[in-house]
């Protein structure tokens, strides 16, 4: 086990090498001159050259990447261009914010998607299954951010139940998570409705009906518990796409989260806040995955890897 | 005893007759056969009518729409539906009908071309991997992984970022984020159809490494890459969507849903109108495409099944 551990901690290092390698050079090759940015077009060269020098932009990209990680090991993601402030101080600032989004789309996807599954797996080719299914294609079809907007329609102008748009309180919370767990609920109930029917497909299964257990034991105690554990590992898996999902709800409710920062610091090709957010953010991924993994081999000791 | 042999040589010479004859017929047999199918799933029919609805909407847009999709009419403006215009009208007094219907060929067009690209460099990269092993396909694979633990949406932004935004950048970024599904798949694909002895034959024959992978191998994993294309094709519509949405895809006058949709998130209390239709068409055409993809996948490829 803790072999096992060791080895995929030590093959996450060439992907997040990786994955700094991308977004540096998607960045650094991108058309457009930051220094212009800063101080525009009218300034003279002397000054140019001297801001430009002190990015150290002047430098060859190699060298400038290296110094880069350098820094990125030591916890220094370098400094805003525009904001003249430590971007892990900005990062640190709206982390939270998009956790909190992403947390409780995970929650609202969990209290609908496995209730929606079970009862989908266990009436399986009946009418309650085919309206389960339906309603999750449906919901696979729709699109995030515009769901957004419905849910702010709504419940915002029309029945005033929550504030239209901004951060600040729990109420803010509601109307941007519920978008995000719903659509994300979709395909998570179809996983586990095909989760379930496995199992409930298995030998166990048939043994524990015939020991004359009761059918929610059966399906509660037994079936669930095993249908969960590859649940697990496809949850890690849509961490990207809640993060990505989030970017699009930060912009709709005009929330100050990790996304917006990414988008406004895009648009103003703020270069180390968008290389700093994307590696925090792709890490984080990356990391999670390897724990969905090994959490999977933790809750299922058939698994065994060697 | 001979009498029964060569009764059985017979039959075999005129079955391999009938063979030749009926080459033809055959194909158009399974193709016929392979339609009836697919066509038993009422969520094919369903699913084929919305896109065949959406390429003729497209072709024939100058036919279908009432008004141009750019014509201003200010004292027009903010017309919610009526006979006029059936789905009201803009800021500028454009009918959001005419927009939508024009809006088809961008989806469209993103769709076809995002695809068809991601799916060229997936396949190649795939099947290099899976067919030469070694050293290439260690770092085809790493690089995959690389991109895989991307989150599309915001990977796809960073792209946009170093491009500029444009209609044509976002389907070239739309297609660099998502080959490593297409490269995963057929990597999967040649490494088991190359041990295969049709394979060994043709390799025996002569034959030349293009020719056996193109002849050879990728005919016949054609159709989990054609299922996977059609289920990609409504996540390149709605990234190309949520990138306009964020003003970095199609810029303005130009009608993609996803711009339309920016546009009355602003005047989503006053004017639901101008978000919701183009919300909607998203929804249902990515809803056709996800019925159809997955009614494909249960003909052309039943182990692909969730």
């Amino acid at each position: 086990m803790l072999k096992y551990l060791i080895r995929r901690l030590i093959l996450m290092i060439p992907v997040v090498i990786g994955m700094t390698v991308i977004v540096f050079l998607i960045l650094h090759l991108a058309p457009g001159d930051p220094v212009d940015l800063i101080v525009g077009p009218n300034v003279t060269p002397e000054v140019y050259e001297n801001i430009r020098r002190r990015l150290g932009l002047d430098q060859p990209l190699i060298i400038q990447y290296l110094k880069f990680m350098k820094s990125v090991i030591k916890g220094d993601l370098g400094v805003s261009i525009l904001q003249e402030r430590p971007v892990i101080e900005l990062i640190l600032e709206r982390l939270p914010v998009t956790l909190q989004i992403g947390f409780a789309g995970f929650l609202i996807t969990f209290v609908i998607a496995i209730p929606t599954g079970i009862l989908a797996a266990v009436n399986r080719n009946t009418i309650i299954d085919y309206s389960c299914m339906t309603g999750a294609m449906l919901g696979i079809s729709l699109p995030t951010f515009w769901f957004g907007l419905l849910l702010m329609y709504f419940f915002a102008y029309k029945m005033r139940l929550f504030p239209i748009s901004g951060y600040g309180s729990l109420k803010h919370l509601v109307l941007p998570a519920f978008a995000l767990g719903l659509t994300n609920a979709a395909i998570t109930a179809r996983m586990v409705r095909s989760s379930m029917l496995e199992v409930l497909r298995q030998d166990y299964i048939r043994t524990a009906r015939s020991k004359g257990l009761a059918e929610k034991v059966v399906i509660y105690q037994h079936a669930l518990k095993n249908a969960m554990i590859p649940i697990i590992t496809l949850m890690g898996l849509r961490l990207g796409w809640i993060i990505g999902g989030s970017v699009m709800l930060e912009i709709v409710f005009s929330i100050p989260g990790l996304g917006r920062l990414i988008v406004e610091s895009i648009l103003s090709r703020d270069y180390p806040v968008v290389q700093g957010s994307m590696i925090v953010l792709t890490s984080s991924i990356i990391l999670a995955n390897i724990l969905a993994d090994i959490l999977y081999a933790v809750v299922d000791p058939r698994i065994r890897y060697n | 005893m001979a009498s029964l042999e060569k009764k059985a040589e017979f039959g075999e010479q005129i079955s391999k007759q009938a063979k030749i004859s009926s080459v033809e017929a055959k194909t158009k047999n399974s193709f016929k056969d392979f339609l009836r199918r697919l066509f038993k799933n009422k969520g094919a029919i369903f699913g084929a009518a919305i896109v065949l609805l959406l390429v003729i909407s497209a072709i024939f847009a100058p036919y279908i729409a009432p008004f141009e999709y750019d014509k201003m009419n200010l004292p027009n403006m903010l017309r919610p539906p009526c006979r006029e215009h059936i789905f009201g009208t803009d800021e500028f007094g454009r009918d959001i009908f005419s927009r939508i219907v024009y809006g088809a060929r961008i989806s469209l067009q993103v769709g076809f071309v995002a695809v068809g690209l991601s799916l060229v460099i997936g396949t190649v990269l795939g099947a290099l991997a899976g067919y030469y092993k070694g050293i290439i396909d260690y770092i085809i694979t790493a690089i995959t992984d690389i991109a895989w633990s991307f989150p599309t949406t915001l990977l796809a932004i960073a792209f946009i970022a170093a491009l500029g935004p444009s209609l044509r950048n976002v389907m070239i970024a739309i297609a660099l984020v998502s080959w490593s599904g297409y490269c995963r798949l057929v990597r999967g694909q040649f490494l088991s159809l190359r041990e295969q002895e049709f394979v060994e034959a043709a390799r025996l024959l002569g034959m030349s490494d293009l020719r056996i992978i193109f002849k050879h191998i990728l005919p016949n994993s054609l159709a989990p890459i054609i299922v996977m294309a059609t289920l990609e094709f409504p996540k390149a519509i709605v990234v190309e969507a949520s990138l306009s949405f964020l003003g970095l895809g199609a810029q303005p006058p130009k009608p993609s849903w996803g711009s339309i949709l920016s546009n009355g998130k602003a005047l989503i209390g006053q004017a639901p109108w101008i978000s919701f239709f183009p919300g909607l068409m998203i929804m249902i055409v990515v809803l056709g495409f996800n019925l159809f993809g997955d009614a494909l996948r249960d003909v052309l490829d039943p182990r692909l099944k969730e």
